[in-house]
C-alpha cells in the first residue's frame, strides 16, 4: 500500500508553468537551420558510409606500381631464355632502373614456402633421362620505399612454382 | 504521436513535453530564461540526433547534460545558481502555477528538497517517467531511483505538515 498517495494526487495537481510561447519559435528557427528537418522516432538512423580514401589511395598506389615493374621486367633480357628445367613464376625485382618506378626504390623480397608436393617422376619429351617434378606453394612479399619521403609500399601475393629435378639411373 | 512522421511533428511533441522538460531545467538553475535555454538546446540536439521520441529517459538525460554542461562552462553562474539553491525562499518565478495557499506552501516545500530528490520527484511526478525511465536518465539503478522518490515524499510529508 502506498503511504504517500494522498501526497502523491496533491503534488499531481501542481500545474508546470507553460514554456513562454517565444521557446517554441526559438526552436523552429534552429531547426530550420537545419538542411534537413529530421523526426525523432520516425526515420531511420543514415548510415554514414565513408570511403578510406588514404587506403583507396594506397592501393592503387600498389597496383600502379607492380603493373609498372612487371612491365618492365617483361621488356628486360629478350631472347635470353633460360635452358633450365624449371618453371618459375616470374619475380619482378632487383635490376630495374629507379627512374622506371619513380622514387620507389625496392629494399626487400621475402619467398615464404607453405607447401611442397613431390608429383613423381616425368619423362619430358626428347630427352630419356626422367625428372622429379616438385610443386610449390609459397608466398611472396615485395617492398619497396621512396628514400625521399620515407613512404614505404608492400606487395605480397600467392605463386606456385614447379621444379623438375633430374634423376639419375643408377 | 509515434506515427506522425511530418516536419510539424516536434512541435506535437514538444506541446506535450516542453512544460515539463523546462520544470526539470529549473531543478538545475533557476532562472527561467536559462532553463528554457538549456530545453531549447536539449531539445533541438535531441530532435536532430533522430532519436526516439519514446525514449524519454535519453531525452531528459540530454537536457541535464546540457544543463550541467552550462553550469561548468560558466563557473559565474554556477556560483549564482549555487547561492541561490542555498535560498530557501521561494523563487522570484515560481514553478507552478497555484491555485491556493496550500499549493504555493507545496511547492515551496518541494523547493526546498536536495536536488537529487527533486529531479526524481520531477521526472515521476510531472513527466510520468518509470523508475527504469529516470534511472536510465540519471544513470542510477532504478531501486536507487525509487529509493530517492521515496525520500522526497517522506521528507515533503514531513515538512509539508509541518509547515500547514
Amino acid at each position: 500500500m502506498n503511504d504517500h498517495s494522498e501526497l502523491e494526487a496533491e503534488l499531481k495537481k501542481l500545474r508546470p508553468r507553460a514554456a513562454s510561447p517565444g521557446l517554441s519559435t526559438r526552436i523552429e528557427h534552429a531547426l530550420a537551420a537545419t538542411a534537413t528537418t529530421p523526426s525523432a522516432g520516425v526515420l531511420s538512423k543514415r548510415r554514414n558510409s565513408r570511403i578510406n580514401w588514404f587506403g583507396l589511395g594506397l592501393g592503387l598506389a600498389a597496383a600502379a606500381a607492380f603493373v609498372v615493374l612487371a612491365r618492365v621486367n617483361t621488356d628486360r633480357t629478350p631472347g635470353k631464355t633460360q635452358s633450365v628445367l624449371g618453371v618459375t613464376t616470374p619475380v619482378p625485382f632487383t635490376t630495374v632502373a629507379p627512374e622506371a618506378r619513380g622514387s620507389f626504390v625496392p629494399i626487400g623480397l621475402t619467398q615464404v614456402v607453405y607447401g611442397t608436393r613431390d608429383e613423381g617422376l616425368h619423362f619430358p619429351k626428347g630427352t630419356d633421362q626422367p625428372v622429379r617434378r616438385l610443386r610449390s606453394q609459397k608466398r611472396e612479399t615485395l617492398q619497396w620505399r621512396n628514400p625521399t619521403t620515407g613512404t614505404s609500399l608492400r606487395l605480397s601475393y600467392p605463386s606456385e612454382e614447379v621444379t623438375f629435378i633430374p634423376v639419375s639411373g643408377q | 504521436m509515434e506515427d506522425v512522421a511530418i516536419d510539424e511533428n516536434w512541435k506535437v511533441c514538444f506541446a506535450e513535453l516542453g512544460p515539463g522538460l523546462v520544470l526539470f531545467a529549473r531543478q538545475f538553475v533557476r532562472s527561467v530564461a536559462d532553463a528554457e535555454d538549456i530545453v531549447q538546446d536539449a531539445f533541438v540536439r535531441f530532435w536532430k540526433k533522430e532519436h526516439s521520441i519514446e525514449n524519454r529517459a535519453l531525452l531528459f538525460a540530454t537536457v541535464r547534460s546540457v544543463a550541467l554542461d552550462l553550469l561548468r562552462r560558466d563557473a559565474r553562474r554556477a556560483r549564482r545558481e549555487a547561492n541561490a539553491a542555498l535560498e530557501v525562499e521561494q523563487s522570484t518565478q515560481p514553478q507552478f502555477d497555484f491555485d491556493d495557499d496550500s499549493q504555493r506552501e507545496l511547492a515551496a516545500a518541494v523547493d526546498r528538497l536536495p536536488v537529487e530528490q527533486r529531479e526524481v520527484l520531477v521526472m515521476k511526478i510531472w513527466n510520468e517517467l518509470t523508475f527504469a525511465e529516470i534511472g536510465d536518465a540519471l544513470a542510477i539503478s532504478q531501486n536507487t531511483a525509487a529509493s530517492r522518490y521515496r525520500y522526497a515524499l517522506a521528507s515533503l510529508k514531513k515538512n509539508f505538515v509541518s509547515h500547514e
